[in-house]
């Protein structure tokens, strides 16, 4: 299994907007993505309640995983959205 | 999780019940307009509110969306706030019907937990269509406090 640790950097946390572009990339890559807030058990990355029940802040720490065929690249993608401040880009 | 106050957030005076739209714009005007009502913004975050809706829905799932504005509304902002909107009727909101709407006005994060508190409540079936029938803002500011000492699991399929 791919894991990342990466700090949320949209200035209003992970939720809103932020949380339904994220849970849409984790969707795109067709494979069983999963996110957990600190040592909080891991929840379905595709899931937006899920992903906003975390709760969590811009600066705190998530860990993504992912299992199967190309993970990694996945899970470097959205590392990089998660690295962005989703609340401020223009969509695509 | 952290010393903020669900009743400062959301008034009193910004829960409403009862209202009708017959589209989402005017769903969003009427959201924008209870955040206005209540001081925490000014009329000019409406318009920034629709824009947003324009770039991504903001409809979360069951019955409830959470209209709020692009980054050019937070000047508009006056202070952190929620609304909480219901249209017993039902909204068309991109083909799925909403009941709920919580607008937020925010500059901060203070708000963050209480919309953590609304997904865990929409996760329950139960909770979630309790709190689509509230019959009072007490209701529905009881359900969207977070218990401090009961911090629900997120999910039962954590461990593997």
């Amino acid at each position: 299994m791919a894991q990342r640790t990466v700090v949320v950097a949209s200035g209003v946390g992970l939720h809103a907007r932020p949380a339904k572009l994220f849970t849409q990339a984790a969707a795109g890559t067709g494979l069983g993505v999963t996110i957990a807030k600190g040592d909080g058990p891991a929840v379905d990355a595709t899931s937006i309640l899920r992903v906003m029940a975390l709760g969590v802040k811009h600066g705190e720490e998530v860990t993504i995983s992912a299992e199967g065929d190309g993970a990694d690249e996945a899970l470097d993608g959205l590392v990089e959205l998660l690295a962005t401040d989703l609340d401020a880009v223009k969509p695509a | 999780m952290s010393d903020v106050d669900p009743a400062a957030l959301l008034a009193p005076d910004a829960i409403r019940l009862a209202e009708q739209a017959a589209d989402k714009t005017q769903a969003i005007r009427i959201c924008g307009q209870a955040l206005v009502d209540c001081g925490a913004v000014e009329a000019a975050y409406v318009p920034a509110m629709l824009e947003r809706e324009e770039s991504v829905s903001t409809y979360i799932g069951e019955g409830v969306a959470i209209p709020h504005a692009t980054l050019a509304g937070k000047e508009a902002v006056l202070r952190d706030a929620l609304c909480f909107v219901r249209f017993p009727a039902g909204v068309d909101w991109d083909g799925a019907q909403v009941t709920v709407c919580i607008g937020i006005a925010a500059q901060g994060d203070g708000h963050v937990e209480i919309l953590a508190e609304l997904a865990q409540i929409l996760l329950d079936p139960e909770r979630a269509e309790a709190l689509r029938a509230a019959e009072s803002a007490e209701t529905v500011l009881a359900m969207l406090t977070p218990a401090p000492e009961d911090t629900p699991e997120p999910t039962r399929e954590g461990e593997r």
